[in-house]
């Protein structure tokens, strides 16, 4: 047996004990091989004490120990370099691995425009989510609008595979928030994408974003008086950075304005009344957010309202896709809801 | 039941003098290699999957426990060899009162245990620097795990900037008031998760009379109150002002965030403080598994990443507006 599990031993056979076998001296020394040298990085002639302890310090010390401290540090470049041309040999090798998965999947499940194809891809799902959230980045490679015109193009494709699954809310951040000037345009863009999904008869659509004066539009159907199959709406969401945070502060300000002047006492204010404000003046919870981008990073999303969310990322992957929206999906309905730890 | 053998085999394959040796100088290597690039200055872990380990290996559930805290000192060896100065872990979420009261107990029996077997080695713990704080709700825990809790916070106060472990006991919804019930403004002053900090801050700033002796509202102090003569003005809360009530006020931004077993939801946790441009991370591997090597190349990849930004940055100024942001 080596030292090492001999060891571990001893330190579990001591814990089932509530760690009465062992003094805390006798502790110590079985933990002393394992102790990195302690930080003041100096020989031990130093006094324990004195001075404050800082593991930062790296320039040497002047002691007879440079020159092996030196070469300690030299190795440990070399080290760092190596580790990291491998690794980036390897991460060129995974995107490129994820880069033909994700195009293998993409040929597999493409949706051809077509309602009924989508609601065969996720006809087996036991369940969906209510309120489905994305977040889009803005690629301004030529600042001409060919930025903005793609995001647009993104929502729009987004929305028409949430009418076609059947997902009546979506929320799609953006953290510029250029397109809440675009509204009108936008809810254009999004009324076309639906029409060459469904045909003349396409679901109800409603574009808002939270603080503007809200395009109230229960969509402009092209063929209005038609109630038929086509009754869903759709409510589509548009957020940008300033409804994460600055909301937060906003509503603190109105809170502490409240208390200040005793209209609220702070006893009122618990989680359930933000809840509530926020809620109704940003949006609810999304049950799922699906990020479109190589890593998760949340990029200023509102803070409060993914405390529960499912956050699905597909990784190295780059740009909107629909076998992004369809895996989110399938692993939406796999992943068993396990609140909490 | 081959795994099983396997397993052995590779433990005594592992365990073997040499073998044993070559494994440690690999890890001291690679461990400073590590320091050589930027490393995470605050780094949070949600230890996901002690219950699941247990009952995959066919152990006790509180066994699980146990192994996962065995892996929480390995982890926090890795990351304070390598230079990260906090660690954040989720500790309790509400969720863990709500299982078998066996289980809750033997928890907390283990988190009293391990709290008083560390405050026995205050010299040691003061040597390296050490510190530990528990942020929270406090008033979860048992009164005798509390003294034990306490006892270690206070015994580690003044350990400085060896590193700093911070632990959290958090629910989602009943947490809130109790905000309000904080005392002692140096150890309570900041509150944690989002959920609890809006009516924490309106408190401080509505009790900003008794408490401007702290340093923690400088913020709102400049400013004279326009309603009544105590109060600041709401109007000058910005969003740095709730991050000073918050309870990790004062840590580096957080930088990683690693959420073990496969669940990919941020359960409260930290949620003011990774929902801008904190790396997270989401890995299958159940925390007892989680080791060096699960942790070193999420490490590598987050250098690979933040040399990347860098680049990025000096080429066309985002990072100036990154700065700004902040």
């Amino acid at each position: 047996m080596s030292v090492a599990s001999r060891e571990t031993d001893i330190y579990r056979r001591d814990a089932k004990v509530d760690h009465n076998l062992l003094t805390p001296a006798e502790r110590e020394r079985l933990l002393k091989p394992y102790l990195p040298t302690p930080p003041t990085r100096s020989p031990s002639k130093r006094g324990r004490k004195d001075g404050i302890p800082s593991i930062r310090i790296d320039q040497p010390k002047g002691s007879r120990l440079g020159v092996r401290k030196f070469l300690k540090n030299q190795l440990h470049a070399l080290v760092y370099t190596i580790v990291h041309a491998i690794f980036s040999v390897y991460i060129r090798f995974r995107q490129a691995y994820h880069a033909v998965k994700d195009r293998i999947f993409a040929i597999l499940y493409y949706h051809h425009r077509t309602p009924e194809l989508i609601q065969k891809d996720v006809k087996g799902l036991s369940r969906l989510p209510e309120h489905l959230s994305v977040v889009l980045k803005l690629e301004d490679g030529g600042r001409g609008g060919a930025g903005l015109e793609a995001l647009v193009d993104e929502v729009a494709e987004i929305a028409a595979w949430c009418a076609c699954v059947g997902i009546p809310m979506l929320s799609v951040y953006e953290q510029s928030g250029i397109l809440k000037g675009y509204l009108p345009a936008a809810h254009r863009a999004i009324s076309r994408k639906l029409s060459s999904y469904f045909g003349p008869q396409h679901p109800a659509l409603s574009l808002r974003a939270p603080h503007v004066p809200s395009m109230e539009s229960p969509s402009s159907p092209p063929t209005s008086g038609a109630p038929g199959p086509s009754s869903k709406t759709l409510s589509i969401l548009l957020l940008s950075s300033e409804d994460g945070r600055d909301s937060l502060v906003d509503l603190t300000k109105t809170l502490t304005e409240m208390s200040q002047r005793s209209k609220l006492s702070t006893k009122d204010i618990s989680s359930d009344l933000i809840d509530a404000e926020l809620s109704e003046s940003v949006m609810g919870e999304p049950e799922l957010l699906i990020l479109f981008s190589p890593s998760v990073e949340l990029a200023g999303y509102p803070p409060w309202q993914v405390r529960l969310t499912e956050i699905y990322h597909v990784q190295d992957n780059q740009g909107v896709g629909y076998q992004v929206f369809l895996r989110a999906l399938y692993n939406f309905a796999n992943a068993q809801m396990r609140f909490g730890r | 039941m081959s795994s099983m053998h396997l397993s052995q085999l590779h433990k005594w394959m592992l365990s073997s003098p040499p073998i044993e040796w070559a494994v440690n100088q690999l890890r001291e290597l690679l461990i400073g290699a590590i320091r050589q690039g930027p490393v995470p200055q605050h780094i949070a872990f949600v230890m996901d999957g002690n219950r699941r380990f247990a009952r995959s290996h066919k152990i006790e559930t509180v066994e699980g426990h146990n192994l996962g805290f065995e892996a929480l000192a390995r982890i926090l060896e890795v990351c304070y060899k390598s230079g990260v100065k906090i660690v954040t872990v989720y500790a309790f979420s509400i969720e863990n009162f709500k299982r078998s009261k066996y289980e809750v107990d033997a928890l907390m029996a283990m988190a009293k245990i391990k709290l008083q077997q560390l405050s026995q080695h205050g010299e040691l713990l003061h040597k390296y620097g050490a510190s530990i704080r528990v942020l929270g709700q406090r008033d979860l825990i048992k009164p005798d795990v509390l003294e034990a809790v306490d006892r270690a916070v206070e015994l580690t106060k003044n350990n400085g900037d060896g590193g700093l472990l911070q632990a959290f006991i958090s629910s989602s919804a009943t947490l809130l008031t109790d905000s309000n019930y904080t005392k002692d403004p140096v150890q309570e002053s900041q509150h944690f998760a989002l959920t609890f900090d809006i009516p924490y801050t309106i408190k401080h700033i509505r009790r900003h009379d008794s408490i401007s002796t702290t340093t923690t509202l400088h913020a709102d102090s400049p400013n004279d109150g326009q309603e009544g003569p105590l109060y600041p003005d709401p109007e000058t809360i910005t969003s740095s002002t709730i991050e000073e009530h918050l309870l990790t006020a004062g840590n580096p931004p957080l930088d990683l965030l690693i959420r073990t077993s496969g669940v990919k939801r941020l359960s409260d946790f930290m949620l003011w403080q990774c929902h801008e441009e904190t790396e997270i991370v989401f890995l299958d591997t159940l925390w007892p598994d989680f080791d060096l090597w699960s942790f070193l190349p999420v490490l590598v990849e987050w250098q690979w990443k933040q040399k990347h930004i860098e680049e990025k940055g000096s080429a066309n100024g985002i990072k100036n507006s990154k700065i700004k942001v902040r």
